[in-house]
């Protein structure tokens, strides 16, 4: 699993103005990564990377069945609250 | 050097926490501006959170970084899946959020400003987030079981089985009052049951294109039904302005009760994938621009709080709902404070998901703050608009009247002055037919809430636009309660017919599925009809018998953590959980008594019963109300039946963790704490489960369907 790493502006070598930049990419790719996380975008990358780490050899799902399993998984107990 | 500057500054916080609570507290006279409100909730949280959660965390339940949780013990991509602590926080966040924090200590209100206020704090610094954080650490050191099955272990058989049945009851009685909310506040409003009609094919459009255009593709999808959402927000305006399209969604409370209790079954019948998981997506994201546009609107406007720290009502005879300060207001915030489903999230999905222990205090805790916060908004928002219209819209026609002048003189004679012109003027600024007689919270909600919203955006002109856009997000995600609740209910009773009938319990079985689907959405089906007819509003009778089955199912998870807690050793700090479960058992008893027994017909089941009953016998009703009233005479005895149950329910767990308890401490058995065995983790110190990269494992994966 990979994540992506922030630095603060000041610990850079490049000219300021660059290295603010490259932080605010940086930055702002996190929290792209971060929401595709939340809503589960990239629930099936995770899948198939636990897959692979489990076992040399695995039968996948595929992105549609792993999606209706994913949901009849998560709805079948409380998920949502008053 | 850095301890005493950090030492300084707690003390500053702590020293303006305190100062903003006395200011709320003490202050009479001039409205009170909704700042101190902020700034009261924000610094009493911070130190919650810094030195409370921090001692539980260290002190009474030792958490342990090294251990292996259940997300690294069997992370299978599924149900067990290692994940990022902020990302987490949401997920957990979002599945705790629902109406209760807004509707509660918007009827709470008629209390005034300062009780609901001071219980959302104190309750959720004392006794929620409690709850939460220790159910949740419970449920990680147990490879992420269920409160059920908790109970079952470390309480007794029987305790796991109350516990279940406390889940199914609240379910039931959730969905029914929940749904009554949406009724009142789309009844008689074409513009809001075109908007929330619309959702449904927009929901059927996203499912489809989730299911075969684009798998799984969630973010895109959702932007899209965003955008299509905010559209028909829009658009119903022009529904509302043309007669014809608008006498065909200008609905009653029962065509609506019908309505809902028929998608409530659709719903849980079809595919998940179809309905039920993409409206879920428009409703999560709606509802976290909502929420934090409500706080950026509160911080920008600053709001005057117009409604008194304690109004007349403290006495039990309040319009919105009968019932005296004790125990009501507690009862009423019920989910802001503390909320017992929350158990179930904490004892479900979260669990599995953590990456490790030290994770549960930040997601457990702070979570629940954060609800509490949602619940001080709505507080503000609620009494930010003026005492008279509050109640005008919150009263029932049977109290207050049915036309502007009878509610405006009806009001202005309790002392909160109210012109008739006033709530006409209103209802044309928001777009309405009226606003009179709106029982359940929503649309004063968001009339508080468009006020607030069109002072920082579009101004008065924007009024309909940003009252209708609350109205949506409110109906939006209690209609995803009512279905994903409803589903959940249904494997419920499968499960529950599976053990007198085997093949009941398989839940592809189409008849299975039919019956089980039917039986609880007749089940809360029923509350909600019986709130739609009901003379005094309905809201009086369900939110309260919602907010006693909320409580007790929280004492029930109290009860379970203090168990373990005892089994742990942790003697000396058992008043942490203790203390909260004593309180809660005392309003959940004290509320269902005076629910069943109390002489005021407006209070007690039973004696509104008699009195019904005596006029029937009177001759007083006349013969073509007969039916009617033997079956509101009916529903009162079944709702004092089913508190009673509840009550009785509760009696019965307390006795047998109370037995439990003696042999733990009597050292007559040796107590057997059922925690999985230590695992080292495997994960080095600083893995933060951050958000997986596509180009890590870009897979030969299997061809998309469709």
């Amino acid at each position: 699993m990979h994540s992506v790493q922030v630095e603060a502006p000041g610990h850079m070598e490049q000219p300021h103005a660059l290295a603010l930049a490259i932080w605010i990419i940086r930055l702002a790719a996190k929290l792209w990564l971060g929401i595709r996380e939340w809503c589960g975008d990239s629930a099936y990358e995770r899948y198939v990377q636990a897959q692979r780490t489990n076992s040399e050899k695995v039968s996948l799902l595929t992105p549609a069945e792993f999606y209706v399993d994913r949901l009849n998984r998560r709805y079948s107990r409380p998920n949502r609250c008053c | 050097m850095k301890r005493p500057i950090s030492m300084v500054i707690w003390i500053v916080v702590a020293l303006v926490g305190a100062g903003a609570l006395g200011g709320i507290a003490f202050h009479r006279g001039e409205p009170l501006n909704a700042t101190w409100f902020v700034v009261a909730a924000a610094c009493c949280y911070l130190v919650a959170y810094r030195f409370y959660s921090a001692f539980i965390a260290a002190r009474l339940l030792t958490l342990d970084d090294t251990r292996a949780t259940p997300s690294e013990r069997h992370d299978d991509g599924r149900d067990f899946v290692p994940t990022n602590k902020w990302i987490l926080f949401g997920h957990h966040f979002a599945a705790i959020a629902g109406p209760g924090p807004l509707v509660g200590p918007t009827l709470a209100a008629q209390f005034g400003y300062l009780p609901g206020t001071l219980w959302l704090i104190a309750g959720a610094v004392f006794a929620g987030c409690v709850q939460d954080f220790i159910i949740l650490f419970c449920s990680i050191r147990r490879d992420g079981k269920t409160l059920g099955e908790i109970a079952r272990e470390e309480v007794s058989q029987r305790g796991g089985f109350i516990a279940q049945l406390a889940v199914l009851a609240i379910m039931v009685i959730l969905l029914g009052v929940v749904a009554l909310v949406i009724v009142n506040a789309l009844k008689s409003s074409p513009w809001a049951t075109f908007t929330l009609a619309a959702t449904i094919p927009i929901a059927l459009l996203l499912g489809l294109y989730l299911r075969f255009l684009r798998p799984g593709r969630v973010l895109e999808a959702s932007f899209i039904g965003v955008a299509l959402v905010l559209f028909v927000v829009v658009a119903g305006q022009w529904v509302a302005d043309s007669p014809s399209w608008a006498h065909v969604f200008t609905l009653s409370g029962v065509t609506l009760a019908f309505a809902l209790i028929a998608y409530g079954f659709a719903a849980s019948a079809l595919p998940v994938w179809l309905l039920l998981a993409p409206r879920d997506y428009l409703s999560a994201f709606i509802k976290a621009g909502a929420i934090f546009s409500l706080a950026a609107g509160i911080l920008l406007v600053r709001p005057q709080v117009l409604m008194p720290p304690l109004t007349r009502f403290i006495d039990g005879s309040g319009p919105v709902f009968a019932g005296k300060i004790f125990p009501f207001c507690f009862i009423t915030i019920a989910c802001g404070a503390i909320s017992g489903f929350h158990s179930l999230i904490s004892s479900g999905t979260t669990p599995k998901m953590i990456l490790r222990e030290s994770h549960a205090r930040f997601i457990g805790y702070g979570a629940m703050l954060m609800e509490s916060f949602v619940g001080v908004m709505a507080m503000i928002a609620a009494c930010a608009m003026t005492p008279g219209v509050y109640f005008a819209i919150n009263s029932p026609a049977s109290i207050v009247g049915a036309t502007s002048d009878a509610a405006a003189a009806t009001i202005s004679s309790w002392g909160y002055p109210l012109q008739a012109q006033t709530m006409t003027d209103l209802a044309r600024a928001v777009g309405e037919q009226t606003l009179l007689n709106r029982a359940g919270g929503a649309p004063s909600l968001a009339v508080g809430m468009a006020q607030i919203f069109s002072s920082t955006i579009g101004g008065p002109r924007l009024l309909s636009i940003w009252y209708h856009f609350a109205i949506m997000f409110e109906a939006l995600f209690i209609l995803t309660v009512l279905d994903a609740g409803t589903r959940v209910g249904r494997f419920m009773v499968q499960e529950l017919g599976g053990r007198v009938w085997k093949p009941f319990a398989r839940t592809g079985w189409w008849p299975g599925i039919l019956i089980s689907s039917a039986l609880i959405v007749g089940a809360w089906g029923y509350f909600l009809y019986q709130g739609v007819v009901d003379p005094l509003g309905g809201i009086n009778s369900l939110w309260p018998l919602f907010g006693i089955s909320n409580q007790l199912l929280a004492a029930v998870a109290l009860v379970v953590a203090t168990t373990i807690l005892l089994k742990m050793k942790r003697i000396r700090w058992i008043w942490l959980t203790l203390i909260p479960m004593t309180w809660l058992v005392i309003i959940t008893m004290t509320a269902s008594y005076q629910k069943i027994f109390d002489p005021n017909p407006r209070l007690g089941f039973l004696s509104y019963a008699k009195a019904l009953a005596a006029q029937i016998t009177a001759g007083k009703i006349p013969a073509v109300k007969i039916a009617d009233t033997q079956r509101v005479i009916f529903n009162q005895r079944l709702d004092a039946a089913v508190t009673a149950v509840l009550a009785a329910m509760i009696i019965v767990l307390i006795i047998e963790a109370l037995m439990q308890w003696y042999r733990i401490l009597s050292a007559d058995r040796k107590s057997v704490l059922h925690e999985t065995a230590y695992l080292a983790t495997r994960w080095p110190e600083n893995f933060s489960g951050a958000s997986y990269t596509a180009t890590a494992a870009e897979p030969d994966v299997p061809a998309m369907e469709g």
